[in-house]
C-alpha cells in the first residue's frame, strides 16, 4: 500500500499540430507546462520535483532538459529524466505517481514531449534498428533485402494485425470503422491533431493501401505536441481542485524484444499480436487498485492504439473482455462516447501521435473524463474507473495505469 | 529514513577502455552477480530500473534490448535516461510506494562503442552553443574548473594533487581502468594538456563498464545477511552551463541539503567516515568538498591540503580511485553507491579503509556536473 | 523595425557513423550461416528453460547462456504475415494485383521457439493464414548467406 494517496489535480496540454515551426522544444513544452500551474493553481516554486522524458532520437538532441528545464520552473529543483520509447510518456506519469506514492515529494509535475518536426521521424524510427542493422551488414547482408521486411512502425504494425485479426475474425470494415470513431472524437477534442468530423468508415476504405492490411487511414499522424500532469498527495489534491482524479495503481511489463522485419538473433515473443506483457501488467494494475471484475468495473479506456486494430487488441489484452469478443463490442456502439464503455475519447494516438508524450496523454485523458473537464467529448457515463494504456519498444513494453474518482481503499 | 530500503547485493564489471563483451552480455554479467550477491533468484524480483542513453548507446530506446540481460523479462521494469544513482532512486521511490520489495538497479554503456564525447556535445543548447563548436564536456569542464580557481584560489598543483590521490588509490581497486600507485602532481602536471587547465591525468578515463544493484524493501532486508541502509537521498537539477556561476555546485550543494535533512547529518565532516565523489574531473571533487560541506565554501583546496580525504586521512574521498580512475556514463555515480556499500560492510580488500559505518555516495549527470544525487548509506 | 515571423532551421542530427557497436550474436549467426553451406539448420538451445533460438542468440531470458548447437527442421508455422508490392500503393489492392506482391511471413521453424521472417513464393495473399504451414525453399546452391534462407513455401 503506497505511503501516499496520489491524486492528479491538474493536466496540461500543447497545442497539437504536425510542425510547431514556431516554438522550439522548450517553449512547446511550456506551452503544456503552463497550462498544467495555471489549472491546478500552481507557480513553479510549490513543486517538489520533476519527471521528464521524450524519445530524444526524433529531435537529434541529447538531454533536453539540460537546456530547456529552466523554461519549465525546473532549476533548483529535483529532476529526474525517464524514457522508455514509446511507452515513455505513460513512464513518466509513472515515475509521477512512485514519487508522491513514495511520501518522498508531495507536488510532483510530469512532463513529456515531442516535437518531431525538428528531425526525421523515420530515421527517429530506424535507429530503434540501426544497431541491428549494422549488424546484419557485418554479415554481409545486402540492404535492398533487408528493406523489403520493412523497418519502421509501420512494418511491425502489419504483422501484428494480420495476426490479430486472424485470431479475433477483426475485418478490414472494423479497422475502417475504428478509425472514423477515433478521428470524430479527435473533431472534439481541441487538444487533437487529425480531426476530421463526419469521417465514415467508407472514406477510410478509400484511403490507399501502405501494407496488407494497413491503410493510410488507420495510421497515426506524427505531431508535435507535449503534455503535463500535477500529481500530488489526495489530501493537496482535494484542496487545488474540486474534483481531483484518484490513480488507483500503475504497473508495467516488459517482454523479450520483437524485432519484426529484421532477420537476426531470434525472439522468443513470436507473435506480435500476443502481447503478454499488457495482460500481465493490466492484471497486476487491476490487482493494485482493488479491482476484481475489470469488464464490470472499468467504465472508461484509453488503450494506446496508433494503428487501428490496436484499439480493438488491446481492448482484449487489457482484460476488458474475451480474446475475440472486442469487433463485436465495437458493432455494438459501446465504445462510442455514449456507450457503456467508451474507448479512445480523446480521438486516441491514431488522431495525434507526439511520440514521447503520447502514452501519457492517455492517463491524463482518463484524468479529465473523471475530473469532467473534456467539454464536448466528456463521455455521456459518469467515470468512477478508468484505466489508461501505453506500448512501445519492439511490439514489448507496456504500461498501464488506474485511476479512479475515489480513493484507494 | 530509517531501516525503509537497503542494498543487499551489488556487482560491478571490470572496467575497460574496449571490453570484448557487448553491452548486453556486460549487464547479464553483473546481473546474475548482484543476484547471487543478494541470495535471490531472478523470479524474485519485483522491478527492474535500468540506466542508459540512447545516445551512448547509439539506438533509440536503449533499453529495449536489455530486457533479457538485466533480469527484467516479462517483469515490471523502466529506464532513467541518467546515471545509475538516478536509477536507484527511482527503484527507491518504487520500493517506498509498498508496490514492489525488491529491485534490481543497472547502469551501463560503452565509451568504445560511442566513440568519445560526441553524445556529450548534443547535449548542448542546439541552437547556439552546439552550432559554434566551441564546447564539449571537456572545454566547458575547464572553463568551469578556470572559474573555481578564479574564485577559490586553488591551483594547478592542487588539482593535480586530487587526480595523484585518486589513481594512487586506484593501485589498489582491481577494478579500475586507470591506476598508478606512484602517481604525483609532477606526473599529473607532465600528462598531455587537453584544455588548459585540465590534463589528460584530470580528465576521466570515458570507459566501458556495467554494474547493479539489488534494493529491498526492509523488510525483505531485515532477513538478509549485510544490509546497507539508505538513509537519505537528495538531488536537483541546476541551470543550464551559460545561465550559473561555473565556480560552484550548487545544484548539489542542494541535493546535499535535501539529502542532510532526510539523513539527520548536522556535521558532515565530523558524522561521515567516507565519501564517494563522482568526479569527472579533478577540481569537481574540490567543488564537491565544499557543496558537500566537508569544508567551508571556497576551501576546498586547502581542506585537500590538509590530507583529511587521503587514505590515512579522517574522511577519505574516493578510496576506490573514483571516476578519475574509470568512468563509465550512466554507471559511474551507481559504482560510486556499490564503493561506499563495499566500505561499510567491509569488502572493500586493499583499499579498505577502517571503521566505515557511514558514508556519502555522489552521481552526477549533464555537462559541468549540472545535475546531482547524493546518498547517506549505513550500516546496522 | 518590422517584426517578422521567421524561423531558422537548425541542424540537429545525429553522427551515426561515429558509433561501433558489437554483438556477440555475430560469431553465432555466422556458424549457423556457414553451415547452410550444407542445408542444415543450426539453433542454439538455452541450458537454463531449453528454449532454441533460431538465428542463435547469445543471452537468454532466464539469465543463462544458450550454448548447446542442435539441428533444427526446415518445416514450421506461420505466426504472422503481410504482403505488400508497388501495386498496393496505387491504392488498386481490392481490384486485383497488378504485379507480383511480396508475401512476408513471420515463421517459427520446427524444433524451436523463435520467430524469424521469410518470403512466401508458389502462393497467392488470399492463401496465406496464421497457422499455415511451410517449408523452406532451399536454392540449389547455397552459399551461407541468409539470403539463403529468403523463400519458403506452403507444405
Ligand atoms: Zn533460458
Amino acid at each position: 500500500m503506497a505511503k501516499s494517496e496520489v491524486a492528479v489535480a491538474g493536466v496540461g496540454l500543447s497545442k497539437h499540430v504536425s510542425k510547431r515551426r514556431d516554438v522550439n522544444i522548450a517553449e512547446l513544452v511550456w506551452e503544456a507546462v503552463s497550462a498544467c500551474y495555471e489549472n491546478a493553481g500552481l507557480k513553479p516554486k510549490d513543486i517538489d520535483a520533476f519527471i521528464t522524458g521524450n524519445m530524444p532520437a526524433f529531435e537529434g538532441v541529447n538531454l533536453p532538459e539540460e537546456w530547456g528545464a529552466g523554461h519549465w520552473g525546473a532549476y533548483g529543483k529535483p529532476l529526474l529524466r525517464i524514457t522508455t520509447g514509446g511507452t515513455t510518456g505513460g513512464s513518466v506519469a509513472h515515475g509521477g505517481y512512485y514519487a508522491v506514492a513514495s511520501g518522498l515529494y508531495d507536488t510532483v509535475l510530469a512532463i513529456a514531449f515531442e516535437k518531431q518536426s525538428d528531425g526525421n521521424s523515420t530515421a527517429g524510427l530506424n535507429t530503434v534498428a540501426i544497431a541491428d542493422a549494422a549488424a546484419q551488414f557485418a554479415l554481409g547482408v545486402d540492404p535492398a533485402f533487408l528493406a523489403a521486411f520493412g523497418g519502421g512502425a509501420v512494418g511491425v504494425a502489419v504483422y501484428q494485425a494480420s495476426s490479430y485479426m486472424k485470431s479475433s475474425g477483426c475485418t478490414t470494415q472494423h479497422l475502417d470503422k475504428v478509425a472514423a470513431l477515433c478521428r470524430n472524437n479527435a473533431a472534439l477534442n481541441p487538444y487533437s491533431h487529425l480531426k476530421q468530423p463526419g469521417l465514415t468508415p467508407e472514406e477510410v476504405a478509400k484511403t490507399v493501401l501502405l501494407q496488407h492490411p494497413i491503410r493510410f487511414g488507420h495510421v497515426c499522424p506524427a505531431t508535435d505536441g507535449a503534455c503535463a500532469m500535477l500529481f500530488t498527495t489526495g489530501e493537496k489534491a482535494r484542496r487545488l481542485v474540486d474534483k481531483p482524479a484518484y490513480v488507483l495503481s500503475v504497473a508495467s511489463c516488459s517482454d523479450e524484444a520483437a524485432m519484426v522485419g529484421i532477420a537476426g538473433s531470434g525472439t522468443t515473443n513470436v507473435d506480435p499480436c500476443t502481447q503478454e506483457s499488457c495482460k500481465i501488467a493490466a492484471a497486476r494494475a487491476y490487482e493494485l487498485a482493488g479491482i476484481k471484475d475489470p469488464r464490470k468495473e472499468i467504465d472508461l479506456a484509453e488503450p494506446y492504439a496508433p494503428f487501428a486494430h490496436q484499439m480493438l487488441m488491446f481492448y482484449e489484452r487489457l482484460l476488458l473482455c474475451d480474446e475475440g469478443e472486442a469487433p463485436a463490442i465495437l458493432d455494438s456502439g459501446s465504445m462510442n462516447l455514449d456507450g457503456e464503455l467508451p474507448v479512445c475519447p480523446s480521438g486516441g494516438v491514431i488522431s495525434t501521435n507526439a511520440i514521447g508524450a503520447s502514452a501519457m496523454e492517455r492517463v491524463a485523458e482518463c484524468a479529465q473524463q473523471i475530473m469532467g473537464r473534456c467539454g464536448e467529448r466528456q463521455v455521456k457515463k459518469e467515470v468512477h474507473k478508468a484505466v489508461a494504456h501505453g506500448w512501445g519498444g519492439a511490439v514489448n513494453l507496456n504500461v498501464v495505469a488506474v485511476l479512479s474518482d475515489t480513493p484507494r481503499r | 529514513m530509517d531501516k525503509e530500503v537497503a542494498i543487499i547485493g551489488y556487482a560491478q564489471t571490470p572496467y575497460e577502455a574496449d571490453a570484448e563483451a557487448s553491452r548486453e552480455m556486460q549487464v547479464l554479467e553483473v546481473t546474475k552477480a548482484a543476484l547471487a550477491a543478494a541470495g535471490l533468484k531472478r523470479e524474485q524480483l519485483d522491478t527492474v530500473i535500468t540506466a542508459n542513453n540512447d545516445y551512448l548507446d547509439g539506438r533509440t530506446i536503449s533499453n529495449m534490448r536489455l530486457v533479457e540481460p538485466s533480469g527484467a523479462w516479462q517483469k515490471n521494469e523502466s529506464k532513467v535516461e541518467m546515471d545509475g544513482a538516478y536509477a536507484a532512486l527511482y527503484a527507491l521511490m518504487r520500493i517506498l510506494s509498498g508496490d514492489h520489495g525488491i529491485a534490481m538497479v543497472v547502469g551501463e554503456s560503452q565509451a568504445s562503442v560511442y566513440g568519445g564525447y560526441i553524445p556529450g556535445t548534443m547535449m548542448l543548447d542546439p541552437t547556439f552553443d552546439r552550432q559554434r563548436g566551441l564546447l564539449n564536456e571537456v572545454s566547458a569542464s575547464a572553463l568551469q574548473a578556470r572559474a573555481y580557481m578564479n574564485a577559490c584560489g586553488v591551483s594547478e598543483e592542487q588539482l593535480a594533487g586530487v587526480a595523484a590521490k585518486n589513481l594512487a588509490n586506484a593501485a589498489k581497486n582491481p577494478l579500475a581502468l586507470r591506476a598508478d600507485g606512484k602517481a604525483d602532481v609532477k606526473k599529473v602536471l607532465s600528462s598531455r594538456l587537453l584544455y588548459s587547465p585540465i590534463r589528460e591525468l584530470m580528465a576521466s578515463p570515458l570507459c566501458d563498464g556495467a554494474c547493479a544493484v539489488v534494493l529491498a524493501s526492509g523488510k525483505v532486508a531485515a532477513k538478509s545477511g549485510n544490509p546497507v541502509w539508505i538513509k537519505g537521498v537528495g538531488f536537483s537539477h541546476d541551470s543550464y552551463l551559460s545561465e550559473r556561476s561555473l565556480a560552484e555546485m550548487s545544484s548539489l550543494k542542494d541535493a546535499a541539503r535535501r539529502c542532510y535533512a532526510m539523513a539527520g547529518i548536522e556535521d558532515p565532516a565530523s558524522q561521515l567516515d567516507l565519501a564517494e565523489v563522482h568526479e569527472c574531473f579533478a577540481h569537481e571533487e574540490l567543488m564537491a568538498y565544499e557543496a558537500l560541506g566537508l569544508c567551508a565554501a571556497g576551501e576546498g583546496g586547502a581542506f585537500f591540503d590538509s590530507g583529511t580525504t587521503s587514505m590515512d586521512g579522517s574522511l577519505p574521498v574516493n578510496a576506490s580511485g573514483g571516476a578519475l580512475a574509470a568512468n563509465v556514463a550512466c554507471a559511474a555515480g551507481l559504482a560510486r553507491i556499490i564503493e561506499a556499500a563495499m566500505q561499510i560492510r567491509g569488502e572493500a580488500g586493499d583499499h579498505q579503509v577502517k571503521g566505515v559505518r557511514t558514508a556519502v555516495a555522489h552521481g552526477q549527470t549533464g555537462i559541468c556536473a549540472q545535475e546531482n544525487i547524493i546518498y547517506v548509506l549505513g550500516g546496522e | 523595425m518590422e517584426y517578422k515571423n521567421e524561423t531558422v532551421s537548425i541542424e540537429g542530427g545525429w553522427p551515426m557513423e561515429h558509433w561501433q557497436w558489437k554483438f556477440e550474436s555475430l560469431a553465432l549467426i555466422r556458424k549457423t550461416l556457414e553451415a547452410l553451406r550444407e542445408k542444415k539448420l543450426l539453433g542454439l538451445k538455452c541450458p537454463g528453460c531449453g528454449l532454441v533460438y533460431f538465428m542463435p542468440k547469445p543471452y537468454c531470458r532466464c539469465l543463462s547462456i544458450p550454448d548447446e548447437w542442435v539441428e533444427v527442421k526446415d518445416t514450421g508455422t506461420v505466426t504472422t504475415y503481410t504482403f505488400t508490392g508497388a501495386w498496393a500503393y496505387e491504392g488498386i489492392a481490392d481490384e486485383g494485383p497488378a504485379g507480383t506482391p511480396l508475401i512476408i511471413v513471420g515463421i517459427v521453424l520446427d524444433g524451436t521457439d523463435t520467430m524469424t521472417v521469410c518470403t512466401l513464393s508458389d502462393a497467392k495473399p488470399e492463401d496465406v493464414s496464421v497457422g499455415m504451414r511451410i517449408r523452406l525453399q532451399w536454392p540449389e546452391n547455397p552459399e551461407g548467406k541468409l539470403e539463403d534462407l529468403a523463400y519458403c513455401v506452403p507444405l
